[in-house]
């Protein structure tokens, strides 16, 4: 979950880390009287992506009036794709030196990456002066102390008083990010005025949906994505909530730009199944990942969501050999989305291919809908596969299936 | 006959007052499972399937000499569990547990790591040496079906995936010698190169199968041993997931682990860096005998 600046910051403070003061409004009047108590502030779009300085969400402004022209600029525009509803204004810090500090996960353990240039695009400063980065594992079982972030700050380039208030607030900032079980913290820049005092000017964080368990508090605060970096759709939000809310094996359902609905059960086997129906040259509605467990709920959420996406025009049901959830069950669901949907299986093509506990009562179900395909027992991933696209296609066509 | 796993091996069940963990347990002993403990706090004294239960690890393996353990515990109390059986000695352990939180996982595996012992997950259902012992869910109560006895060491980031592997090499007249269904979730205890290296000095293993998907960095470290000389037998792998190249990076599919970071760590570069060091790549499941057949002649 990727949380917007205001909420960052705010998260900060009550960390008691040093921020720039600032506030998120709704309106320009709003924006107006924070500028009259701050002085000169920035202005930003609040927006849960980065990069807003290029796409013109950013204002430095010096008087009231000029904070509330940026603001009602801002306010409904659309920056990235999102809809700025809100802005942060923020207090303008004098800078005289940058920093760039992040945390984020490697391969099996959490990494910290410091540089003495702030300010720009860490992959700039990669690019053209490497060796004022440094990147380094960090062990969970000790976490970063102090002195081993001085270290890495003087490896990094920096030097005099900076190095050891850097050198702290690394440490202390690792064991927040630990805490808040983030999974990304970037702070860019580090600032520090003239007389030394740092301040986290730029930061951005992402949270672990995983760790929601331990951190109600932030359920409501953050943005969650789906495919190609949009927000979640009414259909994608309501399976996420079924999978929180219902008994059952874990559920993602994402909606995708073609027209084949997908329901299969296994990480692995949907990875694969999807591949196959991209070569056969379909087009796929959503992908799906479902860890199958005993209970209807869960297939039933996905299996409406599925159906009530527009663009779905045909429905692939298939699993691995089903073991803990009976073939009765999840065809149960779909006998029951399809009433409730009122599908009419003669011209919207379905195929099953699930085997294992349950399977005749299974079978016996779906008689109900002319037109659903319930597979023979052995039947190949592929053949299933190569049937869905070629009904898809041809129900698309305009053609009868049955 | 087999890696990591034995009918000599001592194991015990953490969370078998469970559901999932007493069904599971079932299949187990039915299928030759050397299972001595069990492991629920609050229940110690009691029986399930016939196996007694501890309050915790630590008296479960002074009783019993347990050696290994198959965790049932959901993503909240994983860490505790995992860290438990470290600290009581055991050094095979199997965490089930899916969408664990990555700062509690990458703690276990420091601390699995620290103490020697193998970690097994998280989000795995298990490891089946055929014919022989079962850890976990794997093969329910179809093991004897869906896992045939052979010489191929197979190990899948997915574990339904595992079956259809396994179910393809038999299709093709070859058997598993250990089939190991490493953990989907972004980090693992242990990595794809690791459990190559353990088939690599059975002398139980002629040849190997992995199944992979995009992100993690698993298939470079194999393929760098491979490229490197350490693993000589020859190893067939599957990479799924090259549809999510045509999406944005940063799309979530599939397992939480399939997440494009990169392109180093895409399906189609996995496939071609395996290819280039030495590996079999498989695009079907049906090619998968075709390619031993041709590693073996």
């Amino acid at each position: 979950m990727r949380l917007t600046e205001d909420k960052v910051k705010a998260w900060l403070r009550e960390n008691k880390f040093p921020v720039p003061e600032g506030a998120a409004v709704g309106s320009s009047s709003e924006a107006s009287a924070i500028a009259e108590k701050l002085g000169s502030v920035v202005v930003k779009a609040i927006v849960p992506t980065g990069r807003r300085g290029k796409a013109g969400a950013v204002h430095l402004v010096d008087t009231p009036e000029q904070a509330a022209e940026a603001a009602s600029a801002l306010i409904g525009r659309d920056i990235n794709g999102y809809s700025v509803k809100e802005v942060y204004v923020e207090a303008k810090f004098p800078i005289k030196t940058e920093y760039y500090l992040s945390f984020a996960f490697g391969p099996r353990a959490p990494k910290v990456v410091v540089s003495r240039h702030g300010g720009v695009e860490i992959e700039q400063v990669f690019e053209r002066d490497p060796d004022t980065i440094v990147t380094e594992d960090i062990d969970p079982l000790i976490d970063i102390k102090p002195w081993d972030a001085i270290n890495l700050w003087e490896r990094a380039g920096a030097e005099g008083a900076e190095l050891a208030r850097l050198g702290q607030l690394t440490a202390q900032l690792y064991s927040a990010f630990r805490d808040a079980d983030a999974l990304m913290i970037e702070c860019n820049p580090i600032a520090v005025d003239v007389d030394g005092r740092l301040s986290l000017v730029g930061a951005m964080m992402e949270i672990d949906d995983n760790a929601m368990f331990r951190h109600e508090d932030w359920s409501s605060e953050g943005y969650s994505f789906g495919a190609e970096g949009r927000i979640l759709n009414e259909r994608e939000i309501a399976v996420m909530h079924a999978n929180e809310m219902l008994p059952g094996g874990a559920l993602r359902y994402t909606e995708l730009d073609g027209n084949i609905g997908i329901l299969m059960g296994g990480g692995g086997a949907s990875l694969l199944q999807h591949d196959m129906i991209i070569d056969f040259g379909g087009r796929l509605a959503n992908h799906t990942d479902f860890s199958p467990a005993p209970s209807i709920d869960k297939p039933l959420a996905v299996l409406k969501a599925i159906l009530e996406n527009p663009n779905t025009k045909s429905l692939l049901l298939s699993f691995n050999y089903l073991q803990l959830l009976p073939c009765n069950i999840l065809v149960g669901a779909l006998c029951e989305a399809l009433r409730q949907r009122d599908i009419d299986t003669t011209i919207f093509p379905i195929v099953v291919r699930v085997f294992g506990p349950g399977e005749d009562e299974a079978r016996t179900m779906v008689k109900e809908f002319t037109g659903v395909r319930y597979m023979p027992p052995k039947t190949s991933l592929d053949e299933a596969v190569k049937l869905i696209v070629n009904l898809t296609n041809e129900a698309v066509a305009g053609r009868s299936i049955s | 006959m087999s890696i990591l796993i034995n009918q000599s091996t001592r194991v015990l069940v953490q969370g078998i007052t469970g559901s999932q963990g007493r069904f599971d347990t079932q299949y187990c002993i039915a299928y030759g499972t050397n299972i001595v403990a069990g492991v629920t706090p609050g229940r110690g004294g009691q029986e399930v399937e016939g196996i007694p239960v501890f309050n915790t690890v630590r008296n479960a393996v002074d009783e019993t000499a347990a050696n290994a353990s198959v965790i049932y515990v959901p993503a909240a109390g994983i860490k505790d569990a995992v860290l438990e059986a470290v600290d009581a000695g055991i050094k095979v352990i199997v965490a089930l547990t899916e969408n664990v939180p990555r700062h509690d996982a990458a703690i276990c595996v420091a601390a699995a790591h620290a103490a020697g012992a193998w970690l097994i997950g998280f989000n795995t259902n298990g490891v089946i040496s055929p014919g022989d012992s079962k850890l976990g869910g794997i093969g329910g109560d179809r093991a004897d079906k869906l896992y045939v006895p052979g010489r191929i060491g197979v190990c899948s980031r997915s574990g339904g995936m595992s079956a259809e592997l396994s179910n393809a090499l038999a299709a093709g007249g070859y058997g598993v010698s250990t089939c190991i269904s490493m953990g989907g979730d972004p980090i693992t205890g242990n990595v794809m190169v690791e459990y190559a290296r353990e088939f690599e000095t059975d002398p139980d293993t002629d040849g190997m199968l992995f199944y992979g998907e995009p992100g993690s960095e698993n298939e470079q470290g194999l393929a760098k041993a491979l490229q490197d000389g350490e693993i000589t037998k020859p190893v067939v792998a599957l990479i799924a997931g090259v549809f999510q190249e045509n999406h944005p990076a940063g799309l979530s599919f599939g397992h939480v682990a399939a997440m494009i970071r990169s392109e180093d760590d895409s399906a189609s570069a996995k496939q071609k860096l395996l290819k280039d060091s030495g590996a079999y790549v498989a695009y079907r499941l049906g090619e998968i005998p075709q390619l031993l057949n041709s590693a073996f002649t």
